[in-house]
């Protein structure tokens, strides 16, 4: 599975990151699985940090908008 | 009592116009005395006639009749009677012989008691009640935002400006339409049907307001009265009463979808207060978008907490895979030769292996020689068994 998938959710990508960090600092996956692991977590990584930034940017957005609609009457 | 004289005509009996009133009016004068009940209307009475004159209204028909009294005795009762003043007269009929006119001959007046009202109104409550137009089931809730609001009220009444006013302050998108009646006295319970109708032949009205100020009992009345009540029990849009003050309770208030003790408390049941809802919006959105904002920095720390130990975590395994190397290298270096040839001792190798004993070699074989620093080829001279 690929951290671009567009199935893939914020929650479900974290949920795994979290996954790959806990088995990496029990330290028992063989080297060659512990680094393909790492770079796995750092592209979920990046994903999850794509996703907060959009949402952050919508937010932001909806704030501006919500500025300039605000009602004077029905 | 004068003689009615007929005129015989051959065959046929003729009467002449005033014979013949005197006779009916005779006829009647035979009739007994009793009472009648209405409502007084068309009060006439001056000082230079010695009668006074009215006409007393069936209120729930459109009958009526013309009462006589002589003025002596009405002002002696010191009634002070109003327009629409419902009485009890006590009579009998008479004929007004000169015009031929039929009319009650009043000998007393009695104003309709309290009493008698309370009576009335218990009797009509019990048979409405009982015919379910106060049923609870019946009640329809009031539009949350109504677009077009209907009144019923006085022309000049406090209570439509109150109501007038109380919904154009709160919620002033909703339009409003009047519908004015007499409040008080014989012809108000038919104005106010007659209002109630026009506000739901509109067919866009989506609430109304059904409104009077405080008045005396009397005042009250055609709030009670049994048309008004049917009227708001079958209104087509819900309808809100607010007659009297809170210890009124007209009829009319008991078959509405709704009841206030004021006409400001109806205005504010039937809109909501535009200004305090916008703020609560206004509140509720920030709201929201603080606790989405909120959400999000925490989401975001732990992403950034996950990451840290996502970057320490490799390091780690390099870490114990290298710790444990370690035992393993010691063991090896305590396993080695070196050790051994470092104390005088060689290795003596051919080209099919290592030599363990003297049959391994014959003499002139090549041998390689292995020492604790570097190491030399040699070749064997003899071989000592």
């Amino acid at each position: 599975m690929s951290a671009s998938q567009p199935e893939q959710t914020f929650e479900q990508a974290q949920a795994e990151l979290e996954q790959i960090v806990e088995r990496l600092e029990r330290g028992q996956a063989p080297l060659d699985e512990a680094l393909a692991l790492w770079e796995r977590g750092e592209a979920l990584y990046a994903f999850c940090r794509r996703k907060l930034d959009a949402a952050e940017g919508r937010v932001e957005e909806l704030a501006r908008r919500v500025e300039q609609s605000r009602p004077s009457g029905i | 009592m004068a003689k009615v004289e007929a005129l015989p005509y051959d065959d046929r009996t003729v009467y002449s116009v005033a014979a013949f009133n005197r006779g009916v009016g005779q006829w009647l004068g035979r009739l007994p005395t009793v009472w009648v009940e209405g409502e007084v209307t068309e009060l006439r009475r001056h000082e230079r006639w010695a009668t006074v004159f009215f006409t007393l209204k069936d209120p729930g028909d459109a009958c009526s009749v013309g009462v006589t009294m002589p003025r002596s005795r009405f002002d002696a009762l010191r009634l002070d009677l109003e327009e629409g003043e419902r009485v009890h007269v006590f009579g009998r009929p008479e004929l007004y012989e000169q015009r031929g006119e039929f009319k009650l001959r009043a000998l007393s007046v009695e104003r309709f008691g309290l009493g008698r009202h309370l009576a009335a109104l218990e009797r009509l409550k019990a048979t409405l009640a009982a015919e379910g137009l106060f049923a609870t089931q019946r009640k329809r809730p009031l539009p949350l935002l109504p677009r077009r609001i209907g009144v019923v009220t006085g022309n000049a009444a406090a209570a439509k400006r109150d109501v007038v006013t109380t919904i154009r302050d709160r919620f002033p998108p909703a339009s409003l339409v009047v519908a004015e009646a007499l409040v008080q006295g014989s012809r108000a319970a038919g104005e106010i049907v007659a209002a109630i109708d026009r506000l739901c032949e509109q067919g866009d009205v989506d609430v109304i307001v059904l409104t009077r100020g405080g008045g005396s009992f009397e005042d009250l009345l055609p709030f009670s009265d049994e048309r008004v009540v049917r009227a708001v029990a079958g209104c087509r849009v819900p309808i809100v009463s607010a007659v009297g003050h809170e210890q009124d309770t007209p009829l009319c208030d008991l078959a509405a979808d709704a009841r206030a003790s004021t006409p400001t408390a109806a205005a504010k049941l039937v809109v909501p207060d535009l200004a305090e809802l916008c703020g609560k919006l206004d509140r509720a959105r920030e709201a929201s978008g603080r606790s989405v904002r909120i959400s999000l920095g925490q989401e975001s720390a732990r992403l950034e907490r996950t990451r840290e130990r996502l970057r320490l975590a490799p390091a780690l395994t390099v870490e114990r895979k290298r710790a444990a190397l370690e035992p393993l290298a010691a063991k090896l270096a305590s396993l080695s030769p070196s050790a051994t040839l470092r104390r005088g001792y060689a290795i003596v190798r051919t080209e099919s292996g290592l030599v363990f004993s003297c049959a391994d070699v014959e003499p002139g074989d090549r041998v390689e020689v292995a020492l604790a620093e570097g190491a030399f080829g040699a070749r064997v001279e003899d071989v000592a068994p």
